[in-house]
């Protein structure tokens, strides 16, 4: 005899129990219809396929592997890779959301800063209903946006790499090697000095709290650098360097140094004592896009954050990702510039969104005069 | 009716037919009609100049990235302020004059040659080497000038096997301008060859039958008569290389943008069309103001602003 049968002193369900269950099935009865209709349009009116913007390289090749392969075995949808520049898609989507014309990809694979310019413009879908990203860490939640407009995917450092010929006796220990005269003109950054201003700001002897309100240390380190003849570049301009041995130092992201590494260049990174800078990417959706293709956008980002997408995604990468609990890639254990702990990031500078996406324009644009001069 | 009698009667019903939709009398208007879709053109173009000079006019807002709507001399106002965009006009204007310079003065000889060459096998050989470019593109040429001048590369591993110390050319200011030469050598000899051909050689024996030496004649006759040509060939050059954007940009090593690349930085990299707007309004009208002192000064025939007279008697004879 079971406990309700007891309880109601009667054989069979108790009334309030017998009430809630009918009141339930009634409700579900009721809501079938359009639930089913809602999910069977969509089924049936799976877009043929969808258009993710995204880095080439190794970049999308990750992103192939661990998320855009999985996403269409589940779903039958093709996933189109589209490999324009993120600088030249975003004034595409601003212009269309603008004209209510439907904007010329799905996804946006992006970096935080320029997806939350995205964001304060109005044009990103919200994300809020995603499945799951309560299970993130709170690196995923943009900060100084209102609810999800995007989603962090992962985290990534700025690393000083170099060619291990050039430095026979081990790493060098200091940002201060990319203005040695010994290495004039075989270092490198990017083009817009990306990455590298936190830690020109205390390497040029400033303070990280001083970023953004005082930032000549910054300037003057740069003004060093300029005076070292630096390569300046993109990613895969990295990767040719460091092949053609053009370059000996680089400030770039790891992800381009252990390509570089893994396809049998000689090259290993470091954190230096000054620390390097750690940033994030994400992912976002621009509004426009039709429901049902709106629909199968979101269920691709939850696959790109579910734990087997980040685990293939991120490894392939070699950058942490936003879901706990995943095993980082064998060659990374203990890296510093793959931060699991807290001890990881306290070496690390981590300039805060909002800063980034005021004031990274003008340091563009200072890094711009510096190295034009 | 016969298939002869068909071919006759159907000119007839065309002609009848052209009569109807445009008489005789809109005939003057022909010219102008022929003229429309190249003004529509121009048209459309000066349409977009006048919205880019009004999107020149707003400035970013950063708290949502859209333009403003106030009307304001802001972005005009930073190119004076900030240094780095008159050095980056000043490196624009300093590259498209020595770039044309260099390259009609290499042009040329070349397209003299080509023209007045008597070896046909020597003709095909500088015809084939100035269309074999056209085919490759300037983003191809310019990853080959890469190969080239690199610090591995051809140009430094012959001057290591010579035992001369390598050049660091690449990603420097004469870098890109080597590869502006190379790219718009083509550009400017098939506008000086038929200025060339247009000359006629008994001229030349003339100079020549009077004592002058090939260098005088060439200088004295030559030259002048090709004057449209140069001309042309220099304007073109110029405009092309004050708005180059490839070069610069795989050649330039990122230090050695011009306007152009400024221009792009403005519109994608750092998300202002106001200011990406202002620098092409500036692009625009430098390039306007040096082409028409150019047609002032030196323009001749159609490129020049002053028709030259004709004499008295063909004026009568014309008359």
């Amino acid at each position: 005899m079971t406990k309700a049968i007891k309880k109601g002193g009667r054989k069979g369900l108790p009334r309030r129990r017998f009430l809630q269950g009918a009141g339930a099935i009634a409700g579900a009865a009721a809501a079938a219809p359009v639930v089913l209709k809602y999910h069977g349009a969509i089924a049936q009116d799976k877009p043929p396929e969808l258009i993710v913007r995204a880095w080439g390289g190794v970049w999308v090749e990750s992103l192939e592997k661990g998320v855009s392969n999985a996403f269409s075995e589940a779903t039958g949808i093709a996933v189109r890779h589209d490999l324009t520049e993120d600088n030249e898609i975003r004034p595409k989507i601003w212009a269309a959301v603008d004209q209510g014309r439907v904007p010329p990809i799905h996804i946006n694979w992006d970096t935080t800063t320029n997806a939350s310019k995205s964001a304060l413009r109005g044009v990103t879908e919200d994300l809020g209903d995603l499945n799951g990203l309560n299970e993130l860490l709170p690196l995923a939640k943009p900060s100084g946006l209102d609810g999800w407009p995007l989603v962090n995917t992962y985290s990534y450092v700025y690393v000083l790499a170099f060619r291990d010929e050039a430095f026979p006796d081990g790493a060098p220990d200091s940002w201060q090697v990319m203005i040695d005269p010994k290495y004039k003109g075989r270092v490198a950054i990017y083009d817009d000095g990306i990455g590298f201003h936190p830690a020109a700001q205390i390497a040029g002897g400033g303070k990280f709290s001083d970023i953004p309100d005082n930032m000549e240390a910054c300037w003057a380190f740069f003004r060093k650098l300029k005076a070292n003849a630096p390569l300046l570049g993109e990613d895969p301009d990295f990767t040719t360097w460091f092949q053609n041995g053009e370059i000996d130092v680089a400030c770039t992201i790891i992800s381009n140094a252990r390509a570089a590494k893994q396809n049998g260049i000689a090259v290993s990174w470091t954190v230096p004592k000054e620390g390097a800078k750690l940033d994030t990417d994400g992912m976002w959706i621009p509004k426009g896009l039709p429901e049902n293709e709106l629909h199968w956008a979101k269920r691709y980002i939850e696959t790109a954050l579910s734990a087997e997408g980040q685990q293939t995604w991120c490894n392939g990468l070699g950058l942490p990702p936003v879901r706990p609990g995943l095993e980082p890639p064998a060659d990374l254990v203990g890296d510093p510039a793959y931060p699991t702990s807290a001890e990881d990031l306290k070496r690390l500078l981590r300039v805060p969104t909002p800063i980034l996406v005021e004031h990274e324009s003008d340091w563009f644009a200072k890094v711009n005069e510096i190295m034009q001069g | 009716m016969t298939p002869r009698q068909t071919n006759l009667a159907a000119p007839g019903l065309l002609e009848a037919w052209r009569r109807r939709i445009w008489p005789a009398r809109a005939g003057a208007f022909t010219p102008y009609l022929l003229l429309a879709p190249a003004l529509l053109l121009v048209a459309s173009l000066l349409v977009a100049l006048v919205g880019m000079g009004e999107t020149s006019l707003h400035l970013l807002d950063r708290s949502t990235f859209r333009l403003g709507e106030a009307y304001a001399l802001g972005n005009y106002q930073a190119l004076v302020e900030r240094p780095v965009y008159l050095r980056i006009i000043a490196k624009t204007m300093l590259a498209a004059f020595v770039v044309t310079l260099v390259t009609v003065a290499l042009a040329i000889p070349y397209a003299y040659l080509m023209v007045r060459t008597g070896r046909p096998r020597l003709r095909k050989l500088l015809l084939i080497s100035l269309f074999l470019p056209f085919f490759l593109g300037q983003v191809i040429r310019a990853y080959g000038w890469l190969i080239v001048l690199g610090k591995q590369g051809l140009l430094n591993a012959g001057l290591d096997l010579l035992g001369l110390p390598g050049v660091a050319l690449i990603y420097t200011f004469p870098g890109v301008l080597i590869g502006l030469v190379q790219y718009m050598l083509p550009f400017a000899v098939l506008l000086l060859a038929p200025a060339f051909t247009a000359i006629s050689e008994e001229l030349e024996l003339a100079s020549m039958g009077l004592g002058g030496r090939p260098w005088a004649t060439f200088r004295h006759v030559v030259l002048p008569l090709a004057k449209p040509g140069w001309v042309a060939a220099g304007v073109v050059v110029f405009t092309l290389t004050l708005t180059d954007f490839a070069m610069p940009e795989i050649m330039g090593g990122g230090a050695n943008d011009f306007i152009a690349n400024a221009i792009y930085d403005g519109f994608f990299q750092i998300s202002d069309a106001g200011l990406g707007a202002a620098l092409a309004i500036v692009l625009s009208l430098l390039g306007t103001l040096v082409v028409a002192v150019i047609f002032t000064l030196i323009g001749v025939g159609t490129l020049g602003y002053v028709q030259p007279k004709r004499p008295a008697a063909a004026e009568g004879a014309t008359a």
